[in-house]
């Protein structure tokens, strides 16, 4: 009823084709698109600079994983320094002059070629053996970030980021930085909608299930695997310039550190691998959900009386969140992507569920 | 009739209680203080010790009517040594009033610092973060209280200068350290000293986690070094001892940093520690009158804010003469400024510490406008295999090279924000 199919034809190939075909979801994205435009004045600074802002960029970058992960079936454990990559590179352009935009671009540039650098090199193997070469990528480049001062910023290990400008206009106020971050998420978002009927998609997907069946379809492998590695390293590496620009306003080692690429990959898992919806989902759960379980318990043992300590009181909640994460894993093992499909299926025909049988 | 009259008095004492509930709140109004601290993740062999060391001596504070009438509250809240929590933290702290603010983590720290100098709010920086935010012309905001590690570097060749008759020349100088940003920030300094004092150092790093240090202490061993300064944390001193008993080379040649505490300390053993030497700022034990106050009137009772068995511990000590001299700075805020508390107070609050060493917890110290860092006096205590004694007084040494040091990062940073 909600998701009304009846009644919808189709006459061309343009609407059949239509990224939403179905009228509910065109709505909901309007309604959607709204909230977010009108989150500055709706929402307090401090939702909007610390859980909004972060969770949008974070989207980003999970979704350029996804990319790799998801789409093309290859994993990598060392998106966190292609991150790193990006903003080091982008920061130090800035400090040098070069305008922000053409800075931001020249880090996605570095990120995918350094990417695709690696890419060549792990490509030699496959699955595990490929998670951990991309691992070493990690190593190394958290190695060369700490021993070479001229790219981390001294031995203070910290680069500040140079006021941000757009189109010569100085960007400041929380709330046109989150505009910023609010633009790249919807440019990769709309990216990766797209993704899905392309060649380049349908290849990439075709990759992912079997290279040899790829091959013999006519799909070159190794090259397909080549243009993932670089787009999600294109993405990867202006989502970590916008992080920095937008959110940390200085970069250090530790934000781009091995257990940040642990926490992207839970955000692509834990959201569902090449779900666009469960990226959103899981960047919200991995980044938010530690902050919210700790408000959440001190409210919780205030209302009890219960007198815990400090150091209870700080770790309870990580406990919960494991669990939680374990429990959501079990329940639907796609991730709370799938959990929103399933939901969406069921109301697809409700209250007729039957029809579907 | 009779319910009427019970219905004016009764309304009649509520007005009452809320005029008077209100001229208290006008009256003592709280000073806010935020911690957001690692308690969770790689933080927790200091940060139960130090929130407890401040909660507790608050309530002592309160207890004889709080900083200049005003009740202390301790905010605390878990940050997990992630930058993106530690930056919530601290813009909702902000938002509920706190005046001054505490992250206790290297990472996030660097992470907050752009917004507590663009906000223009105290942090305090205490032995983690940034070295040369002691600059107080550059880091205007920013309070890291007690001695850099470049100040702690260069006191320890200070100190092995005197032992070796005030001649360094071909004294070996072995700087033993953990090979990240800590471990790698006294260095340059070391290297300009030696080239100075013409004494021979050698650096020894091992990787992270610190468990393995096998391949620096078989070079350590053929090198013969006359001291080893270690740049260590918490169980890695552990691993270096079992090291050095392995190669043969004598615990009195140790100098730890000030990260080293009485959980160290049982893990080696007393007996095998003896002769270990650490460079501090505070006193260590139990023998303080503060401390000797927080276990009569607090612990004694059940009111103590965490477990007794932290007290004895150098790292609460530290938490103590930390906030000693916070609080004190915002003694003399409220003093010279008068109520209501605001940061730029706070600030100069902060900036007129003169020579306080908080009745002999540690070295006394003097915040300046332009020295943020309080002096960076310090001092070496040796494990005698019963208790620390002090070795030398509170001292500093070499202090144009420090602040040279200091003013080359400062000045990088002062470049880079408009």
């Amino acid at each position: 009823m909600l998701f009304r199919q009846a009644g919808i034809f189709h006459t061309d190939y343009a609407t059949n084709r239509a990224l939403f075909p179905l009228p509910a979801d065109r709505w909901m994205i309007i309604i959607l698109l709204l909230l977010a435009l009108s989150a500055p004045f709706t929402m307090s600074s401090l939702l909007l600079s610390t859980n909004v802002l972060p969770w949008l960029v974070w989207t980003s970058a999970a979704l350029g994983l996804n990319l790799i992960l998801g789409w093309a079936g290859q994993f990598h454990f060392g998106y966190a320094a292609i991150m790193g990559i990006g903003a080091y590179t982008a920061v130090h352009g800035a400090r040098n002059g070069i305008p922000w935009e053409i800075a931001v671009v020249l880090g996605g540039l570095m990120a995918s070629v350094i990417g695709v650098v690696f890419a060549f090199a792990a490509l030699r193997v496959k699955g595990l053996y490929l998670a951990l070469s991309t691992l070493a990528l990690q190593y190394v480049m958290d190695w060369v970030i700490s021993h070479v001062p001229a790219i981390s910023g001294g031995t203070q290990a910290t680069l500040q980021a140079p006021g941000m400008r757009l189109l010569g206009q100085a960007v400041t106020s929380e709330i046109a930085l989150y505009y910023v971050a609010l633009g790249w998420c919807l440019i990769v978002t709309v990216f990766m909608l797209n993704l899905r009927r392309t060649a380049l998609g349908r290849a990439l997907v075709a990759v992912r299930e079997k290279d040899f069946a790829a091959a013999v379809i006519g799909v070159h492998s190794l090259y397909y695997k080549l243009v993932a590695f670089a787009t999600s390293s294109f993405i990867g590496g202006i989502s970590g310039a916008i992080l920095i620009f937008t959110f940390y306003r200085a970069a250090t080692p530790e934000q781009f550190a091995v257990n940040v690429s642990i926490e992207l990959l839970a955000m692509v898992i834990v959201g569902g691998l090449g779900s666009i919806i469960g990226s959103y989902f899981g960047a919200a759960f991995i980044l938010l959900m530690p902050g919210l379980m700790n408000s959440l318990i001190a409210w919780v043992a205030q209302l009890m009386g219960a007198a815990l300590g400090v150091e209870a009181l700080a770790h309870i909640p990580h406990a919960v969140y494991g669990a939680l994460i374990i429990v959501f894993l079990l329940v639907e093992p796609m991730g709370l992507g799938k959990m929103y499909n399933n939901l969406r299926n069921y109301l697809l025909v409700w209250p007729f569920g039957y029809a579907r049988k | 009739m009779k319910s009427k009259l019970l219905y004016v008095a009764a309304s009649l004492g509520l007005a009452l209680a809320s005029v008077l509930s209100a001229q208290a709140q006008a009256q003592a109004q709280p000073v806010k203080f935020a911690l957001c601290y690692d308690l969770s993740k790689a933080y927790t062999f200091i940060s139960p010790q130090v929130s407890q060391a401040v909660r507790d001596y608050a309530q002592i504070l309160n207890q004889k009517g709080g900083i200049e009438g005003h009740p202390i509250e301790i905010l605390v809240q878990d940050h997990g040594n992630e930058p993106q929590r530690g930056i919530e933290c601290y813009e909702k702290m902000k938002r509920d009033g706190a005046i001054v603010f505490d992250f206790f983590s290297t990472p996030v720290s660097k992470a907050v610092l752009p917004r507590a100098m663009k906000d223009g709010n105290v942090m305090i920086q205490a032995f983690h973060g940034r070295g040369d935010a002691v600059d107080g012309e550059v880091f205007k905001w920013i309070f890291p209280i007690g001695p850099t590690y470049w100040g702690q570097a260069v006191n320890d060749i200070q100190y092995i200068k005197t032992k070796s008759n005030n001649k360094l020349k071909g004294v070996k100088v072995a700087f033993l350290y953990i090979d990240y940003p800590f471990g790698q920030e006294p260095i340059s300094i070391l290297k300009t000293l030696a080239a100075r004092e013409g004494f021979d150092l050698q650096l020894f790093p091992y990787p992270l986690p610190g468990n393995d240090q096998a391949s620096a202490w078989t070079l350590m061993r053929r090198f013969k070094p006359d001291w080893i300064i270690s740049w260590s944390l918490s169980n890695m001193h552990v691993v270096a001892s079992r090291e050095m008993k392995r190669n043969g080379i004598p615990m009195d040649k140790y100098i730890a940093v000030n990260w080293f505490n009485e959980v160290d300390l049982a893990n080696i053993g007393a007996d095998t520690a003896k002769g270990l030497k650490r460079n501090t700022n505070v006193v260590g034990g139990q023998g303080h009158p503060l401390i000797r106050q927080i276990l009569k009137d607090l612990y004694d009772k059940g009111k103590g804010s965490g477990e007794r068995k932290h007290l004895n511990d150098i790292y609460y000590n530290m938490g103590l003469a930390i906030y000693s001299s916070v609080f004190e700075g915002a003694r003399l805020a409220i003093k010279q400024d008068g109520w209501p508390l605001t940061p730029d107070k706070m600030r100069r609050g902060m900036e007129s510490i003169r020579n306080f060493d908080a009745n002999g917890l540690m070295a006394p110290m003097t915040v300046t406008a332009k020295d943020h860092g309080g002096g960076g006096k310090t001092r070496i205590d040796m494990w005698d295999g019963a208790k620390w004694v002090p070795q030398t007084g509170w001292f500093s040494a070499y202090d144009d090279l420090v602040w040279e040091a200091v003013k080359k990062d400062s000045a990088e940073f002062a470049k880079s924000t408009p």
